[in-house]
């Protein structure tokens, strides 16, 4: 069990998300940075899709209500146990009644904890995930609150310590500035609709993130990018990592608490191996969208898998060389 | 990355400075070990603590427990996770081993100030290869 | 446009949208097609929208001219699927606090607020998709005489249960959320339940009655 002590912002139980339901109007849910919670369930021995907590703002403060291993991963975080400082992407051991104490989050935007055999929080709708507007999965389908318990299945064999380089270093891109989140993004139905100076303007623009961007969308904002005329679509299903353009002009990227349908003009898409990318962009940053083919999405997917699989691989041989001493 | 004639040299020069019986080296599609025979090595000793100056008699030493490449300071941080002069708990981390993705940590034997960091950020290291010395909490201030 | 257009929506997805008219027959050849589609190898979910189908992925496929020429083949033969839903009957208070857009869609359509009370209520709706949020219903049938195009700016949160009119569609809200439509009642109806199987009440093809239970001027 796991006792929530203090929360800032709406943290929440996710996994990697519900993605059967759409024909109900129920979207993914799901965590916005799926790299860190598969990598921290990766590291506990868990299955990739066992539940974690989404953190978005700190402080936020627990207490371990036995012993059990868990992992920190997603944003760079200032974070202690029992005093101790946790270095980023680090997978530990708690003891029972032990304080995890996120104090900062210094770089990203989303913290994951993950432990070891995941929340067990029922499964509603095959997800654990929380589905705010429906008000169903995670916890009670709401934030967490002070005083929340969380059930855990947790083995209590203890585990080592072991650090995880973050994937923001080891799946960096070649292009990469250090104020700026590129995504790839593959163009979209409306994307002819935009003429080619305003299709440029989407292109070269460094979109500012605005403080109105959470896990339904990240609104952007930057030179207004219209249609050569006003288009309204009959409502149709979109998903994650959609590019709509409202009438004014200022990009919303659909993110994992998204409605399921709508009906503004598509511009682009953010390929699912680069949504977390923007899961981890911060409010007041900047982002910038790199066109990209069909095929290469798919290749970067593939890309994604190798890395997971080197990571299994890699924890494997590392547990193997520590058990033989 | 392909591994040269001149790295196993220097690989081997390491051993014998470090006093290390063995090193080995694993990465996806590359394995290497390297054992240096007890009987060729003069100054052998099974406490390299006994094998260093009068200075540093009554330190211990954080010793890697896995191949890998040495971090003195997390990539995310700014600053080494403990420096010359510092007090650290038992336990403490003095630095990182990069094996392929993962950060295996190199923890202190025994609280105490830290003499000095050893080996240097980026350095290929070994089991047993010697990352911080350490001076003991009860040695730190002698009674006279 | 008179051929279906096709699009992509990164490697998630895949959207079909219909030619013709938002009208019942196209939208019957929607559903068949959506049925036909949600068999096919690869496809997790066949999702009608209004005259138009998205599917999502279980795998992406490599290549997708197979895929395309599927559907193209699949809308040509589609016959209309006359889906034999449900009746439902729902009670409506017109007006009121959770209502209160009634006086202002009046005052725009240049009726009265019984008219428009009336000509919301004669129709028979029907379900022609979901989506949204969980167990919303896109209805089609609305009298365009009350058409009223949607809010400028979105409100931050109305009621569940609204029911609302938006540009020329109504429905009625499953849950509280924000909504960028007109609140003229409200309803008491339970339209999503996750702890069911189907966890959404109604389902394309079902109709919907509305019934003047209270007008609250």
């Amino acid at each position: 069990m796991i006792e929530i002590l203090s929360v800032t912002g709406p943290a929440s139980v996710q996994d990697l998300g519900r993605f059967d339901q759409y024909r109900f109007g129920v979207g993914t849910s799901g965590a916005m940075d799926d790299v860190a919670l598969r990598v921290g369930n990766i590291v506990l021995g868990n299955d990739e899709n066992a539940a974690g907590i989404e953190i978005p703002m700190t402080p936020f403060k627990l207490r371990f209500g036995r012993d059990m291993a868990f992992a920190l991963t997603g944003a760079g975080v200032e974070a202690e146990i029992a005093g101790r400082a946790i270095p980023p992407w680090w997978r530990l051991h708690a003891r029972a009644g032990d304080i995890l104490n996120i104090k900062a989050m210094s770089c990203g935007a989303r913290s994951y904890l993950t432990v070891s055999g995941g929340i067990d929080v029922p499964v509603v709708l095959g997800s654990r995930s929380t589905q705010f507007r429906g008000e169903f999965g995670g916890l009670h389908g709401r934030p967490l609150l002070p005083g929340d318990s969380l059930p855990c299945t947790a083995s209590t064999t203890t585990i080592g310590e072991l650090g995880i380089e973050p994937a923001d270093i080891t799946l960096a891109r070649s292009n990469a500035a250090a104020d700026e989140t590129i995504v790839r993004v593959v163009i979209a139905g409306e994307y002819d609709a935009f003429d080619a100076a305003t299709q440029e303007l989407f292109w070269s623009s460094s979109w500012k993130i605005t403080p109105q961007s959470n896990r339904y969308g990240y609104r952007l904002q930057g030179p207004a990018v219209k249609p050569k005329a006003p288009i309204e679509k009959r409502s149709h299903g979109i998903v994650p990592g959609v590019i709509q353009i409202p009438p004014n002009g200022q990009p919303i990227i659909q993110m994992r608490d998204a409605q399921t349908s709508g009906g503004y003009p598509k511009i682009a898409t953010v390929i699912r191996a680069d949504l977390w990318r923007v899961g981890q962009a911060r409010l007041g940053g900047r982002l910038r969208f790199e066109q990209t083919a069909y095929a290469d999405a798919l290749a970067a997917e593939d890309g994604m898998s190798a890395y997971l699989d080197r990571l299994r691989t890699n924890v494997r041989l590392v547990e193997e060389i520590r058990t033989c001493r | 990355m392909p591994i040269e004639m001149t790295d196993v040299e220097r690989l081997a020069q390491i051993l014998e400075r470090s006093g290390v019986d063995a090193i080995e080296i694993e990465e996806p599609g590359l394995s290497l070990k390297l054992v240096v025979e007890k009987s060729a090595r003069m100054a052998a000793s099974p406490t390299p603590a006994a094998a260093a100056g009068p200075a540093t008699d009554h330190s211990v030493l954080a010793k890697a427990n896995v191949a890998g490449h040495f971090l003195a300071a997390h990539p995310w941080r700014d600053k080494p996770f403990v420096a010359p002069g510092q007090r650290i708990e038992a336990g403490a981390i003095v630095g990182l081993v990069k094996i392929g993705l993962l950060y295996a940590p190199i923890v202190a034997p025994a609280a105490g100030t830290v003499d000095a960091v050893i080996a240097e950020t980026g350095a290929t290291v070994g089991y047993g290869t010697p990352i911080a010395r350490i001076r003991p909490l009860a040695e730190s201030n002698p009674i006279n | 446009m008179t051929t279906p257009r096709i699009s992509l929506l990164g490697t998630s997805a895949l959207l079909f949208e219909a030619p013709g008219a938002f009208d019942l027959p196209h939208q019957r050849r929607i559903w068949s097609l959506a049925a036909m589609a949600s068999k096919w190898q690869g496809i997790r979910e066949a999702i009608p929208g209004i005259t138009n189908l998205m599917l999502t992925f279980e795998t992406p496929p490599r290549e997708l001219d197979t895929l395309i020429a599927a559907l193209n083949d699949g809308w040509d033969a589609a016959e209309g699927l006359a889906i034999g839903g449900r009746e439902i009957r729902l009670p409506v208070t017109y007006g009121g606090e959770i209502g209160a857009s009634l006086q202002s869609v009046a005052d725009h359509c240049g009726l009265s607020v019984d008219d428009i009370v009336s000509i919301h209520a004669a129709p028979l709706y029907t379900v022609f998709a979901l989506g949204s949020h969980p167990g919303y219903c896109y209805l089609g049938g609305m009298d365009p005489r009350i058409t009223m195009p949607r809010r400028q700016t979105p409100l931050q949160r109305s009621a569940g249960g609204s029911v609302s009119i938006g540009g020329s569609q109504t429905g009625v809200s499953a849950s509280p959320g924000p909504s960028g439509w007109h609140a003229i009642g409200h309803t008491t109806w339970t339209f999503f339940d996750p702890s069911r199987p189907t966890p959404a009440a109604l389902a394309p093809g079902d109709t919907i009655r509305f019934e003047i239970k209270r007008v609250i001027r």
